[in-house]
């Protein structure tokens, strides 16, 4: 499948945020945190790190730095959609680790990419990022597709999930 | 408006107090995260709804989350001058009766889980009102009984995003007061005094960090609240704040007034954000009236305050790392000192706390530090909210005086593991802690006691985990856990996590070897022992903790390759083939069936289970604990298909070209002799096993006929004698020599045995009743149960008269019972605990009371009561209760001191049978305290060279897959020790499967063998169920979920089938 074109964050509104955070040391991660949310893809391309350096005077590496050190940050674009499996303690006892598993395989991602903390889907439909805990360890396992939150997951139940969300993005 | 007094203060608290108990019914919706998860959200807009069309004059407002979220959603209801009930479980289309039962000044008590008259919010009181008597008060709720809610003070109650219902508590008025002293060195020696320690995890005493703080010199000094709770299974501080937001503001202004700090940050993660929505709502609330901002309340005391979200990084709750954070660089902490007391937040003196800290913090001034300092124990003082969840019938938070036993939490309040399982372990304080195994859940939860045992309090996780978890499973996740969130910066820490990972990987995948473990506990010690932070200091305790507790789990996967729990899969085919003793195929024989393949479906059956019509009767079915299918509706029922099929291939004319397959399938002969003493379940599939290995296999039996306790203590109706001699002449058919009537230590010697031939298994069977140590037993009328079962399978039934007491809950009781009946006894099945407690197959406990048996729990035998001449009239029994959990989560009973005598003609004691030791002894085979011989737990080799022992003798009295299990190890491990190699697994060979998957379930409910009426049965042997037709036996098939279809990309891509 033949990935889609990255959009540049456009550089005005790159600048209409650095401008909102005069202390660039202590709010970097803030600023950054807004223009990954400005974003279509939800992450944050080079051009605009190196645009966030040049204004702000901070170093090229410690933005990377911070960039790559928080897992909040996504170098690559996401997918449309997310499902985030919960990966805490109450939903691995209760088996999240085989539904990640059997999500990948459903979305059809190469084993090799399952290494990463998130993997997205060929065609860009949906992002699959495991979260520490949500919390929400009382509907373990947990699921969230698009930040709604599903309880007391099952294999069966995320496969019509991941289903729904390909079908819905199937349609024009 | 700003508050500028105490009388603006009150007149706020008048308004709040308005809201609070309106004079007309309040409604309120338990809408934190978890209760959102579970649907209030919906409960709300249609509570909403439903009064809009009533018309009702009702005020219906958010509250936090009380607690309990097993039970949400939510909501609780409160008519004026009445108990404010709370309704569990509510759901949008109960809305409208919930409403009209307001409406006509009641409540649906039938929905209603407890009341509440009073509550204490410890800054002020409120009584609610008395009345529904019928409803139970909260307090006498399990879950809630014993807890004592002093952080969780108003969560579930007030309205999270009105500060003026807070204040209407009596919020920020401890915050008043505190600014009203002279010195604020009064409120530092008041925490002092309550002896308040951190509740982040390390415990540091509060006060004396404040004054630190305060004694620090500097322009500029901040307080900061560490709300990144990163502990995966901890969520109580995301309660708090999405539930009371305003206790913690409350408690950070007294701290900063205190030591003297004018800024706060509350270091937030990003993942909880509705906590964060909440938060940054009740900063504004607060500076709106002045609380927050410039001269606080009329006073010099200023102070701002600042919401900062974590980008996800576990290493920030360290302090230091917290800060580099904050001042916007990568979260790596550094070497201490200086503290951040000395050096923190932009080199200026901070002082860090965590949420639950902050927000006892008003409570101690409002109620004073002596107060709080008599809660809890002397050296941890107060409570701790515990977030219990994992393999727990009630989660939710837990507040609990610290000091509270463990067992108190995890079965009082939690309820135990839900469907019936046995709790194995409680993880406690996250990636940090360590797993505490049942047998100790006596500790008490204090900071010290935890530590003792190599756990620690941590942030107040507690996962708890029952038999279906690998403790190996569970090191492996939490080193997975924080090798990924590993800053780097020490190499400890970075290269040290990632080779016990390595190491614990390969354990769970079946490749590790005995050095891996001696490694990996020296390499855990060193990585606690030099890591530069904490993360790195505590992140071998699940390894140290587990190899401590859980060693043989270890063990088990290292040695046998097996893991137990069923949790390391590239260890097994499915979950059933796993727990299944022999390790059936069963997957494969359930699609081979299907697709009409009976021929390749029997030779499989055969080849994993050389009995498979009598298992297929008798089998406890472990398979059925563990199959998938069980989440969807019910288990598939495997072992009746095998049944099915073994009973198709020895009725018909089938099972010469089964023998065919497998005799195909035998090895050429090795030349080398194996004797197997005793032909029972164990001795025949080793038998079994060995002729196919190709050895000469002769088994010696000291009865006339092959069989053991299939054939001469299994009643008949559940086993017809006739299917077991088909299964017996099959294995002879095999190649296996019989040689009857010889009897181990009379006319059959070990040493002449283990001098003739190349090695020798033993399976003589547990046939010796044991006294069970009452008065009286050892006379005519008390019969040990397969010593009476052998009698009546031989026809000879004993004279039992009119009425029978069987003792006992194992499956020899229910047999013995259960024959008794068909002999047209009277029969009273007497068992010391409680029905979930006995170990015979469930389902035939519900026969043998469906044919007329009467159950009699908790009951300890103690005396046969005899008349004049010596028969027997009764049995003498003390009456128990269930009394404190033992280490096996079970209740122990515990005498009432009543004695009840059980009238009867006849006992039959189906306890204690126990193997006969003697001729063991006389061989030098060394031999247990309870005569059981002992053999190691994957070879059964004994401490004689060439002599190898399983079955009951080894295990004692178990069931017949368990006692056939160690026949085919064994029957392996003397091929190893004769051939220098492993030839089970090109033994049993493979078979092509096609990997069928589908998205709905397959199939329909589950199907069931017809049985006999119960009122057929009587007098007669006849065998109770049919066994399945052949459209239930495919039927059933068609249900399997496949889990031993490992999908993978490449297997979707390909429509590929598995190796």
């Amino acid at each position: 499948m033949h990935a889609p074109a990255e959009p540049i964050l456009d550089e005005a509104i790159v600048d209409e945020v650095i401008a909102r955070y005069p202390d660039a040391t202590g709010d970097v991660l803030s600023m950054l945190e807004e223009l990954q949310h400005r974003h279509p893809h939800r992450y944050l391309p080079r051009p605009t790190l190196e645009q966030v350096a040049r204004k702000t005077g901070l170093s090229r590496s410690q933005i990377y730095s911070v960039v790559t050190f928080y897992s909040f940050f996504n170098l690559k674009p996401q997918g449309r959609h997310t499902i985030a499996v919960c990966r805490g303690t109450a939903c691995h006892t209760r088996g999240s680790r085989g539904l990640l598993e059997s999500l990948a395989n459903r979305l059809g991602i190469p084993p090799a990419e399952r290494e990463q903390a998130t993997f997205t889907s060929p065609g860009r439909e949906v992002t699959i990022r495991t979260v520490a805990c949500f919390g929400q360890c009382a509907l373990a396992p947990v699921v969230a597709a698009d930040e709604e939150i599903h309880g007391h997951m099952t294999d069966l139940k995320l496969r019509a999930l991941a289903d729904h969300v390909l079908t819905a993005e199937a349609r024009p | 408006m700003k508050l500028l007094d105490l009388d603006s203060l009150s007149d706020i608290r008048k308004i709040g107090m308005g809201k609070l108990l309106p004079g007309k019914p309040r409604i309120g919706v338990g809408l934190g995260t978890c209760g959102i998860g579970n649907g209030a959200q919906a409960v709300f807009a249609a509570l909403e709804r439903a009064i809009g069309a009533a018309g009702l004059d009702a005020m219906l407002v958010p509250v936090g989350c009380f607690g309990f979220c097993a039970a949400e959603p939510l909501v609780s209801v409160h008519l004026p001058g009445r108990p404010l009930v709370l309704l569990d479980r509510v759901r949008p289309e109960e809305a409208p009766d919930i409403v009209a039962a307001i409406a006509a000044h009641t409540i649906p008590e039938s929905r209603a889980l407890c009341r509440i008259e009073d509550w204490d919010h410890f800054t002020s009181q409120t009584h609610f009102g008395r009345g529904f008597p019928q409803i139970p008060l909260w307090r006498d709720i399990p879950f809630f009984h014993g807890q004592k809610k002093i952080v969780l003070r108003n969560c579930g109650l007030i309205n999270p995003s009105d500060i003026e219902e807070y204040i209407a508590i009596g919020g920020y008025h401890a915050f008043y007061h505190a600014l009203q002293k002279p010195n604020p060195l009064e409120i530092i020696e008041e925490v002092k005094r309550s002896k308040l320690r951190g509740r982040g995890g390390a415990g540091y005493p509060t006060g004396t960090k404040w004054a630190l703080l305060q004694k620090a010199e500097a322009d500029i000094k901040y307080v900061i609240c560490n709300a990144d709770e990163g502990d995966p299974g901890a969520y109580m501080n995301r309660n708090e704040i999405e539930s009371d937001p305003h206790m913690l503001l409350e408690g950070m202004l007294i701290g900063a007034f205190a030591t003297g700090a004018t800024e706060g940050i509350v270091y937030l993660r990003a993942e909880y954000p509705l906590a964060v929505e909440r938060l940054r709502r009740a900063v504004d609330e607060a500076r709106a009236l002045g609380l927050i901002g410039a001269n606080i309340l009329g006073t010099r005391f200023c102070f701002e305050m600042k919401l900062v979200e974590g980008a996800g990084a576990f290493v920030c709750g360290e302090e230091t790392a917290m800060i580099a954070s904050l001042e916007g660089r990568a979260g790596r902490p550094r070497p201490r000192p200086p503290f951040p007391a000395q050096r923190g937040l932009w080199g200026k003196p901070t002082n860090i706390n965590n949420v639950e800290t902050w927000c006892n913090i008003p409570v101690i001034i409002a109620r004073g530090g002596a107060w709080f300092a008599e809660i809890g124990t002397s050296n941890s003082s107060g409570t701790k909210v515990f977030s219990l969840v994992g393999k727990i019938k009630n989660t939710g938070l837990v507040e609990m005086p610290l000091g509270s036993p463990l067992k108190r939490i995890v079965y009082d309040i939690g309820g135990g593991a839900p469907s019936g399982k046995r709790v194995k372990a409680v993880q406690t304080g996250g990636p940090s802690g360590g797993c505490i195994p049942a047998s100790l859940f006596d500790t008490p939860v204090d900071y010290e006691a935890l530590a003792g045992i190599g756990a620690i309090m941590g942030s107040g996780g507690m996962v708890v985990m029952d038999e279906d978890n690998c403790m190996v499973d569970v090191a492996r996740y939490f080193v997975e856990f924080t090798h990924a969130e590993s800053c780097g910066k020490c190499i400890p820490c970075r290269v040290d996590l990632d080779q016990a990972l390595r190491m614990l990987n390969r354990i769970t995948a079946g490749q590790a070897t005995d050095q891996d473990l001696v490694d990996l506990e020296e390499l855990s010690q060193m990585i606690k022992e030099c890591s530069l932070c904490g993360l790195g200091q505590t992140a071998p305790n699940p390894v140290l903790t587990t190899l401590r507790h859980f060693r043989h789990e270890y063990e088990e996967h290292l040695r046998a390759k097996r893991c137990r729990a069923g949790i390391c899969e590239q260890m097994f085919l499915s979950p059933c083939e796993n727990s299944c003793p022999l390790h059936m195929r069963i997957p494969w024989f359930l699609q081979l069936l299907k697709e009409g393949r009976l021929e390749d479906a029997a030779e499989l059956v055969w080849l994993d289970n050389p009995l498979p019509a009598s298992t297929g009767r008798i089998c406890q079915h472990p398979c059925e604990n563990q199959c998938r299918r069980a989440g969807v509706d019910d288990a598939v029922n495997m072992r009746e298909v095998h049944r099915y099929i073994s009973d198709v291939v020895l009725e018909g004319d089938m099972l010469d070209g089964v023998l065919a397959r497998l005799l195909a399938r035998k090895l050429p002969a090795t030349g080398r002799r194996v004797a197997v003493v005793g032909a029972g379940p164990s001795g025949l599939a080793a038998a079994f096993y060995l002729a196919l290995f190709g050895h000469a296999v002769t088994v010696y039996e000291s009865r006339e006929e092959a069989g053991g306790m299939l054939r001469y203590a299994l009643p008949e109706y559940r086993l017809p004698k006739a299917m077991l001699a088909k299964e017996i002449r099959a294995i002879e058919r095999l190649g296996v020599a019989f040689e009857f009537n010889r009897t181990l230590g009379s006319n059959l010697s070990l040493d002449a045995l283990a001098a003739d031939v190349d090695a020798v298994f033993l399976a003589i069977g547990t046939w010796k009743g044991h006294a069970a140590g009452i008065t009286g037993e050892d006379a005519p009328g008390v019969w040990h149960a397969i010593g009476f079962l052998e009698q009546v399978v031989r026809a000879k039934p004993p004279e039992m008269g009119r009425a029978v007491v069987v003792v006992g809950g194992g499956n020899a009781a229910i047999d013995s019972a259960r024959t008794c009946l068909r002999l047209g006894c009277e029969v009273t099945i007497v068992y010391r605990r409680d029905r979930r407690d006995m170990p015979a197959i469930s389902a035939e406990v519900d026969d043998a009371l469906r044919e007329g048996a009467r159950l009699e729990l908790f009951y300890t035998p103690l005396r046969v009561v005899r008349e004049a001449d010596g028969r027997v009239a009764g049995l003498e029994c003390l009456r128990t209760k269930p009394g404190d959990y033992d280490a096996s989560g079970r209740r122990t009973p515990v005498s009432t001191n009543e004695k009840v005598i059980f009238p009867c003609n006849s006992i039959i004691m189906a306890v204690g049978e126990r193997p006969d030791a003697a001729p063991l002894r006389q061989s030098a085979i060394q031999v247990r305290e309870n005569d059981t011989a002992a053999a190691d737990y994957v070879t059964y080799q004994t401490n004689r060279p060439k002599v190898y022992a399983g079955g009951d003798l080894v295990t004692g009295a178990s069931n017949v897959s368990s006692t056939m299990a160690t026949g085919k190890a064994a029957a392996a491990a003397i091929d190893r020790q004769l051939m220098h190699q492993d030839r089970m697994s090109a033994l049993l060979g493979t078979f092509e499967i096609a990997p069928e998957l589908s998205v709905d379930p397959p199939g329909g409910p589950r199907n069931e063998s017809a049985h006999l009426p119960a009122d057929a049965r009587r007098g007669s042997f006849a065998e109770v169920a049919a066994g399945f037709t052949p459209d239930q036996a495919i039927a059933e098939c068609v249900r399997c979920l496949r889990c031993d279809v490992k999908e993978t990309c490449a297997a979707h891509a390909a429509g590929g089938h598995r190796a």
